[in-house]
């Protein structure tokens, strides 16, 4: 299959994973954070841990978008789902994600009309499909995700659709970032930054990482030689006393990003002034909103929502995973009472959320 | 069920796909193992043969060698 074998070649591998034993701190362990759940999964998925040497160890953050959406905008969601005029389209993840109302999958089972889509742009064409409903699209992810939501509001404008609206829940990723810095007694010496992220807002809005905390950065692709090579970019880094932002991702990842598509974000969305993202609290300016001029396509504008907030399970360690502080399978509910089949914290929920990854592959004996 | 394969909907995933054919700010794409219509106005002008980087049936990237 053209674009994957040349990045899962097995003696490739072998030889990076070569390289980087060789690039090892001796003084220690490095703890490199990964904060995207594709990494995550492709990291669990190939068993990239097994090659590495022992001073070398991922952390993975919070970079799955279902993973971090607290419970009581699940329940917003839900409660748009069941308004009777309301056709709900979502990805396919958030059918799963409990809220302390349920999950959407089971509104949808007690007759809510919850559809799956791929693209908001599927959404749009539901609502000109079926002018008399209102088509309401669950607009989640980070900024790799927006630029959709975006251009699916500027197409609505243009063509007059007036039956749809976002529940807009983006979040951006340099907020978050700062949070897992700012934790006393952070464990995390270099990241591996996003690369489907960073091809929409570039490279530059990292530097503030090496340059004000000291740990090296590596923008990388998604295939297990894109994130072995970022990792003895990281490495080596470190054995030349070098400390800065590397692009590994260069056949996509522009230093600028995309300017057309942080174009239209901006042209349609603002920063909230805060927002509760699981696990990590209420973190400010790290979410996205719909601007006024586009309240008539704003669920949040034209619906009344519960807008309830509601703690996350007190057995759930998500938001010791989600900082690196534990493993996922050191969380005390890990495969027990929290399964993939019905998970409690939302790491489990998602296939790219931490404990779902390493659950599906079995890696859990550290 | 959670699947074996990564979150196709919504995470940080996104496909490099080749265009196929150009249809104003649509374009038919070949991801390998499916053809999708995708929105192309955030990397316009495309031609058939580029590689684009979709997510969500938008491109966000052309892809370069």
């Amino acid at each position: 299959m053209k674009f994957v074998d040349e990045y899962r070649d097995g003696e490739l591998g072998r030889k990076l994973a070569r390289e980087i034993a060789s690039l090892v701190d001796s003084g220690g362990t490095t703890r490199i954070m990964e904060v995207c759940g594709g990494h995550t999964h492709a990291i669990a998925r190939h068993g990239l841990e097994n090659l590495l040497p022992s001073e070398v160890e991922y952390l993975h953050g919070p970079g799955c978008p279902v993973c971090v959406i607290p419970m009581g905008r699940v329940d917003d969601a839900i409660s748009l789902a069941e308004r009777p005029e309301v056709v709900f389209t979502t990805f396919g993840d958030m059918l799963r994600v409990p809220g302390g109302k349920g999950t959407l999958l089971e509104a949808k089972a007690r007759g809510a009309d919850v559809r799956m889509v791929y693209s908001p742009l599927d959404a749009l064409a539901i609502a000109q499909s079926e002018p008399d409903r209102e088509v309401v699209f669950f607009a989640i992810g980070f900024e790799t995700t927006a630029p959709a939501t975006a251009v699916t509001l500027l197409r609505a404008r243009a063509a007059g659709i007036a039956n749809f609206s976002a529940f807009c829940n983006h979040v951006t990723i340099v907020p978050p970032l700062c949070a897992i810095l700012d934790t006393p007694d952070t464990r995390i010496d270099a990241f591996i930054a996003p690369g489907h992220v960073s091809t929409v807002i570039g490279t530059e809005p990292y530097r503030f990482i090496p340059a004000e905390y000291g740990k090296q950065v590596v923008v990388t692709a998604f295939e297990p030689l894109d994130i072995l090579e970022a990792t003895a970019m990281v490495l080596r880094q470190r054995a030349e006393g070098r400390c800065e932002v590397e692009n590994q991702y260069t056949r996509v990842v522009r230093p600028e990003g995309n300017p057309r598509a942080i174009a239209v974000i901006d042209e349609t969305m603002e920063l909230r002034e805060t927002f509760e993202w699981r696990g990590l609290g209420s973190l400010a300016w790290s979410a996205l909103r719909l601007r006024p001029d586009f309240a008539a396509w704003d669920a949040e504008e034209r619906f009344e929502l519960p807008r309830i907030e509601i703690a996350d399970p007190k057995a759930c360690q998500c938001g010791e995973v989600l900082v690196g502080a534990i493993k996922p399978w050191e969380c005390k509910v890990f495969g027990t009472a929290c399964t993939p089949e019905r998970p409690l914290g939302t790491c489990m929920v998602s296939a790219e959320g931490a404990c779902a990854a390493y659950s599906a592959y079995g890696r859990h004996a550290a | 069920m959670v699947t074996p394969e990564t979150c196709l909907t919504c995470g940080d995933v996104a496909v490099e796909a080749v265009v196929v054919a150009v249809s104003g700010d649509t374009a038919l794409v070949e991801t390998g193992s499916s053809r999708e219509r995708v929105g192309v106005e955030l990397v316009a002008p495309v031609t058939p043969g580029d590689v684009l980087l979709c997510h969500a049936g938008i491109a966000i990237e052309k892809a370069t060698e």
